[in-house]
């Protein structure tokens, strides 16, 4: 009997930790948000609004924000319902 | 003595309508001779790799982009095909399966875009300008309607981007289309910076999905 109150009782915690849960991974790893940060990196550079140096690093530190994304999603995907 | 080769692979940067042909251009994973791989009326043009999967680097994209451009600017070629960068085959013998399989839509889509080229549009909005983006959507469509044979929408990735499109040109119109672009620029050159880029392969005009069993 203690057992099924129990259940009840958590149930609807374990839900909304997991909404939380997948929310704070969709918006950490945004990999769609980054690779649209990627092209405006490169198109502030070619119309010459930013200049080759910061545009470089700019790129650098993106495209590692994009495979840490990418690797997560893969790593956590199976476990939390992450949205495409 | 053995030596031991490394396994070539085919590269494959498009298809043409049209037989044997060899070009010396800069290929990727730096390749320096391009030729095709022909079944009946159609040919791949391909270059030797060593490898199925070619890096994505800055270098391999231009270099694929730059040939498929040699291979569009040779005058007896009437359209190509454009492959995404990445297509390898391990020998001719699968891309001759893909040739023999995709034969009647690949020749359909060559003679759709025979004669023409794709120019990209891009318009950014200068920074802390706004403008009234519906309004010059319409505006650009109404002017390189008559110039121009279809468009289509790009993803507008950043804030600043009004607008964001490819063109599938005629060869012929290519003057007219220019003058078009031209005053785009001088009707807005105080608000929006353009970015006008060109020719290219129709890449944004060529709907393919090619099984390859490489």
């Amino acid at each position: 009997m203690t057992f099924l109150l129990d259940d009840v009782l958590i149930k609807p915690w374990i839900s909304l930790v997991k909404i939380l849960r997948s929310t704070a991974i969709q918006e950490a790893y945004d990999v769609e948000a980054i690779q649209d940060d990627i092209k405006e990196n490169q198109l502030l550079y070619e119309i010459g609004e930013r200049p080759r140096e910061e545009y470089e690093q700019r790129r650098e530190e993106l495209e590692l924000e994009l495979e840490v994304a990418e690797n997560a999603r893969e790593n956590l995907s199976g476990r939390v319902e992450v949205k495409q | 003595m053995t030596v031991i080769m490394a396994d070539e692979h085919l590269y494959t940067y498009g298809v043409i309508d049209g037989a044997d042909r060899e070009l010396a251009v800069d290929g990727v994973a730096g390749a320096t001779r391009l030729y095709t791989v022909e079944y009946r009326t159609l040919s791949a043009v391909v270059s030797d790799i060593d490898t199925l999967e070619p890096e994505q680097t800055d270098e391999n994209l231009r270099a694929h982009d730059e040939a498929l451009q040699t291979i569009m600017s040779d005058e007896d070629i009437e359209a190509v095909v454009p492959m995404r960068f990445g297509m390898v085959f391990k020998s001719a013998r699968p891309l001759k399966n893909v040739l023999r399989g995709s034969r009647s839509v690949l020749t359909r889509t060559l003679n759709d875009i025979e004669g023409t080229v794709e120019m990209g549009l891009k318009l950014v909005a200068e920074e802390g300008v706004t403008v009234d983006r519906e309004s010059v959507r319409e505006d650009v469509s109404g002017r390189l309607r008559g110039v121009s044979v279809e468009e289509t929408e790009n993803g507008l990735f950043s804030d600043r981007l009004v607008l964001n499109r490819s063109y599938l040109v005629e060869r012929d119109d290519r003057e007219a289309f220019d003058a078009a672009i031209a005053g785009i620029e001088d009707e807005y050159g105080g608000s929006l910076i353009t970015q006008y880029t060109g020719p290219w392969a129709p890449y944004n005009f060529v709907d393919l999905e090619i099984g390859v069993d490489r």
